[in-house]
C-alpha cells in the first residue's frame, strides 16, 4: 500500500525538451487517481516517473515516506498496463501473466494459484495456451489487466489501458476496473484523455496541460468549479460556451452585459465577485445549461436563433446564434425546434462560470475560493 | 488480364527463373564437377560437365596430404593413379580449415556478446550520444579494408599477435560488429517501447529484459548476423594475409590461394579444395535455413 508524493517534479528529455516543470501532486493511498489532459501534455511522463521507467531530473518522489528517485522499475511494488498492451509476443498468455511473479521468484505452485485466479476473474481460463496473435483485442487488454493484478502490488498504473477497445467494450471495462479498484484496494493511476472515463473513474482528478497541473480535484468540484477555462473547456459534450461581456451593477444586483443580454447573477456568485463591477468578463455556459420547458424569467433569458438541430440519440445538438456568438447546447429530444426558429432559452443563472477575459482564469474558483 | 497473357506471364517468370539459377549456380556446379576430374578431363574442351571417369584422389590428397613429403623432386611423381600435380602447400589446407573455423566462431561469438547488449542500449536506452554512436558506427564502415591495413598491421604488431589467429579475431570482429549492430539496432528499434518498459515493470533489471525478452524475439536477426559474421570471418582475405606467415594461423583462403602460386597449379586440386572450403557455411546454412529469409528482412523493415 502506498501513498504517492511527487515534490516539484521536473522530467527534462535527453533531447532537451521539459516535458514536465515543478509539479507536485499528492496521491492518497487507495485512492483512484487519473491524470486528464490532451494528447502531450505529460500524462504518460508523469506515469513513467512513479514506475521508474524514467529518471526524475528534478525534485523528489515518494512512496510513503521512501524517497524513490533512483530505485529502479523491477524494484519498485508498482504493476503497469499500457495502452498497446505490450503482452510478449513470444509468451503464452499463462506465462504473460506469470511472468512477473517468476521474477521475484515466487514459489511455482503459488504462482500457478494466483496465474488460475486471475485468469478466472478475467475469464481467460480458457486462453491460457495461446499466444497474444491469437487474441483479439478485448482479450489481449483483460491478459494486460491480469499480469497487473496478479502481482498484487502496492500501486497499479494505467496508461489509457481502454483507447484502444470499441466503444461498447470499452463502458464494460470501465465498469470493471472499478470494480478491480475496490476489491483490490490499491492505489491506481490512471492516464486518460477522455473526459468521460475520469469522470466516471476517479476519486481524483488530475487536469494537466503542456506538464503543468490545472486543477485538482473530485469530479464534481473539477466539472462545477473550474479553475481556468483549459478544464472548463475540456470537460463536458459539447463543450461549454463562452461569451465575453462585461460585469455591471444594476441597483442591487450583479449582472453580466453583453449587447442586448443581460444575466443577473444570483447572489452565491454575486458574493464570489465583490468589487468586480465594470471588469470585461468571459462568462461560460455549460452546454446542458438551459431549460428550453420552463418559462424564461427576465435577467435569465438568452434570445437568439436555432442555427441548426443535430440529434445525437438520445439528446439533440442545437447551433444556437445569440449575441454574436454560435453556442451549441443540448437539450432533448421531444423538443422540437426547427432550424431557423426564433428562440428564448431559459439560463441556468447558477451554474455559470465567469472567467477573467484575458488569462482565463476563473474568478470564482481561482485560488483561495476553490 | 486474359487466361492466355497469365499463361505466359508464368512462362516468362519460370524461363527467367531458369536462367537465373543457371547464371548463379553453373560455377557452382563446375567447381564441384571438376573436383572428381582428373587434371587431363578438366582441360578437355569441350569441357566435361559430367566426368567420364570421376576420381576421389583430388580429396584422397588433401585429407592425406599430411603423411606425404611433397618436395621439387618428388612433386612429379605426384599420385600416379591421377597424374596431377600436388601442390607442396597441400598439407596445410585441413589445418588452415581448422583454422578458419575458430577464427570463425570466435568472431561469431564475441560478435553476438558485444553488439547484442550495444545494439539494445541504442535502441532502447536514450543515453546522451546515442545516435552520434550509431552514425559513427557506420561511418567506420565506409573506410575500404585496403585503407586500414597499415594502421591494423602496426596496431597488431604492437600488440605482439603477427601470425597468431588473435589477429584475426580482433580485425574481424573490428570489421563485423559495427554491422551487425546496426542490423540488430533496426530490429530492436522495430519492437515497441512498451515491451520494454513491460518487462522493467514485470521485475527484469536491463540485463534480463534483454535477455528473456529482446534476444528470444530477435532470434531471425541474430541468425543473420550470425551468418553474415561467420562468412565475412570464413571468407576474408586481405587482412589474413596481411598478418598471417605461417600455417601456425593461416587461414583457408590463403592456403587456397597459395595453390595457385605453385610451381604448378593443378586446377582439379584447388577445385576440391575449393568444394571443401563451401561445406561449413552450406552447413550453417541448411541448419538455419527457416530464419535466413524472415532475418534478412527484418532488419530492412526500418533503418
Ligand atoms: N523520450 C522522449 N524524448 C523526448 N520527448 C519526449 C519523450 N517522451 C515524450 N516526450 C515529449 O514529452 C511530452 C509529453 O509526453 P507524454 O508524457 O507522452 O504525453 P501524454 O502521455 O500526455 O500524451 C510530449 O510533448 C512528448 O513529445
Ligand atoms: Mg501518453
Amino acid at each position: 500500500m502506498a501513498r504517492i508524493r511527487l515534490q516539484s517534479v521536473g522530467k527534462r528529455y535527453p533531447n532537451g525538451f521539459s516535458a514536465l516543470e515543478n509539479l507536485s501532486l499528492e496521491i492518497e493511498d487507495k485512492a483512484f487517481v487519473v491524470l486528464l489532459g490532451p494528447s502531450g501534455c505529460g500524462k504518460s511522463t508523469t506515469l513513467n516517473l512513479i514506475a521508474g521507467l524514467e529518471d526524475v531530473t528534478s525534485g523528489a518522489l515518494y512512496f510513503d515516506e521512501q524517497i524513490m528517485n533512483v530505485v529502479p522499475a523491477h524494484r519498485r511494488d508498482v504493476a503497469m498496463v499500457f495502452q498497446s498492451y505490450a503482452l510478449y509476443p513470444h509468451k503464452s498468455v499463462y506465462e504473460n501473466i506469470a511472468f512477473g511473479l517468476r521474477m521475484r521468484g515466487h514459489p511455482a505452485a503459488d504462482i500457478d494459484r494466483r496465474v488460475k485466479d486471475a485468469a478466472r476473474r478475467l475469464e481467460l481460463e480458457a486462453l491460457l495456451d495461446r499466444r497474444p496473435h491469437q487474441l483479439s483485442g478485448g482479450q489481449r487488454q483483460r491478459v494486460a489487466l491480469g499480469r497487473a493484478l496478479v502481482r498484487q502490488p502496492a500501486v497499479f498504473l494505467m496508461d489509457e489501458p481502454l483507447s484502444n477497445l470499441d466503444a461498447t467494450l470499452r463502458i464494460a471495462m470501465r465498469a470493471e476496473i472499478k470494480q478491480l479498484h475496490q476489491t483490490m484496494q490499491t492505489t491506481f493511476v490512471y492516464v486518460t484523455h477522455d473526459q468521460a472515463e475520469a469522470l466516471t473513474l476517479a476519486d481524483q482528478i488530475v487536469v494537466m496541460r503542456d506538464g503543468v497541473i490545472q486543477q485538482i480535484g473530485s469530479p464534481e468540484e473539477i466539472y462545477d468549479r473550474p479553475r481556468n477555462t483549459f478544464v472548463a473547456s475540456f470537460l463536458g459534450n459539447p463543450p461549454i460556451n463562452y461569451l465575453e461581456g462585461m460585469l455591471t451593477e444594476e441597483g442591487e444586483a450583479l449582472c453580466f452585459q453583453r449587447g442586448s443580454l443581460s444575466l443577473v447573477l444570483p447572489h452565491a456568485l454575486a458574493l464570489r465577485l465583490k468589487g468586480q463591477a465594470g471588469r470585461s468578463v468571459k462568462l461560460g455556459l455549460r452546454a446542458e445549461e438551459v431549460d428550453e420547458h420552463s418559462v424564461p424569467r427576465p435577467g435569465e433569458t438568452l434570445h437568439g436563433r436555432v442555427s441548426s438541430v443535430l440529434p445525437v440519440g438520445s439528446d439533440q445538438y442545437l447551433g444556437f446564434e445569440a449575441e454574436g456568438k454560435l453556442l451549441f447546447f443540448r437539450v432533448g429530444r421531444d423538443l422540437r425546434h426547427r432550424e431557423g426558429e426564433n428562440v428564448a432559452l431559459s439560463v441556468n443563472v447558477n451554474r455559470l462560470q465567469i472567467f477573467d477575459s484575458g488569462t482565463g482564469d476563473s474568478l470564482l474558483w481561482s485560488g483561495n475560493g476553490a | 488480364m486474359t487466361a492466355l497473357e497469365r499463361a505466359g506471364h508464368r512462362v516468362f517468370l519460370a524461363a527467367a527463373s531458369v536462367v537465373f539459377l543457371a547464371y548463379v549456380l553453373a560455377p557452382v556446379a563446375w567447381l564441384a564437377s571438376s573436383s572428381v576430374q582428373q587434371e587431363a578431363e578438366i582441360t578437355s574442351r569441350p569441357p566435361h560437365w559430367i566426368p567420364q571417369r570421376p576420381t576421389p584422389e583430388n580429396f584422397a590428397a588433401i585429407f592425406e596430404a599430411k603423411e606425404k613429403q611433397v618436395t621439387y623432386e618428388n612433386r612429379r611423381q605426384g599420385d600416379p593413379a591421377t597424374g596431377g600435380y600436388i601442390p607442396s602447400t597441400a598439407r596445410n589446407l585441413m589445418p588452415a580449415m581448422w583454422n578458419s573455423l575458430i577464427v570463425a566462431v570466435a568472431v561469431v561469438v564475441l560478435n553476438l556478446l558485444v553488439s547484442v547488449p550495444a545494439a539494445y542500449a541504442m535502441a532502447k536506452i536514450r543515453f546522451i550520444g546515442r545516435s552520434a554512436s550509431i552514425y559513427f558506427m557506420l561511418i567506420t564502415r565506409v573506410i575500404p579494408d585496403i585503407a586500414l591495413v597499415v594502421p591494423f598491421f602496426l596496431f597488431i604488431r604492437k600488440l605482439g599477435l603477427l601470425d597468431h589467429l588473435g589477429s584475426l579475431v580482433i580485425t574481424y570482429l573490428a570489421i563485423t560488429v559495427p554491422f551487425s549492430v546496426f542490423i540488430l539496432v533496426s530490429y530492436f528499434e522495430s519492437l515497441p517501447d512498451e515491451l520494454d518498459k513491460a518487462a522493467r515493470i514485470d521485475g527484469c533489471s536491463r540485463l534480463q529484459t534483454l535477455l528473456l525478452v529482446y534476444v528470444p524475439l530477435a532470434v531471425p536477426s541474430l541468425v543473420a548476423v550470425i551468418l553474415f559474421t561467420f562468412l565475412t570471418s570464413w571468407n576474408e582475405f586481405l587482412l589474413a594475409l596481411m598478418f598471417t606467415q605461417t600455417p601456425a594461423s593461416q587461414t583457408m583462403p590463403i592456403v587456397v590461394a597459395s595453390f595457385a602460386s605453385d610451381f604448378t597449379i593443378s586446377f582439379s586440386f584447388i577445385n576440391a579444395a575449393g568444394v571443401l572450403a563451401v561445406v561449413p557455411p552450406v552447413v550453417l546454412a541448411i541448419a538455419f535455413e527457416r530464419y535466413i529469409v524472415s532475418g534478412l528482412t527484418a532488419g530492412a523493415v526500418k533503418g
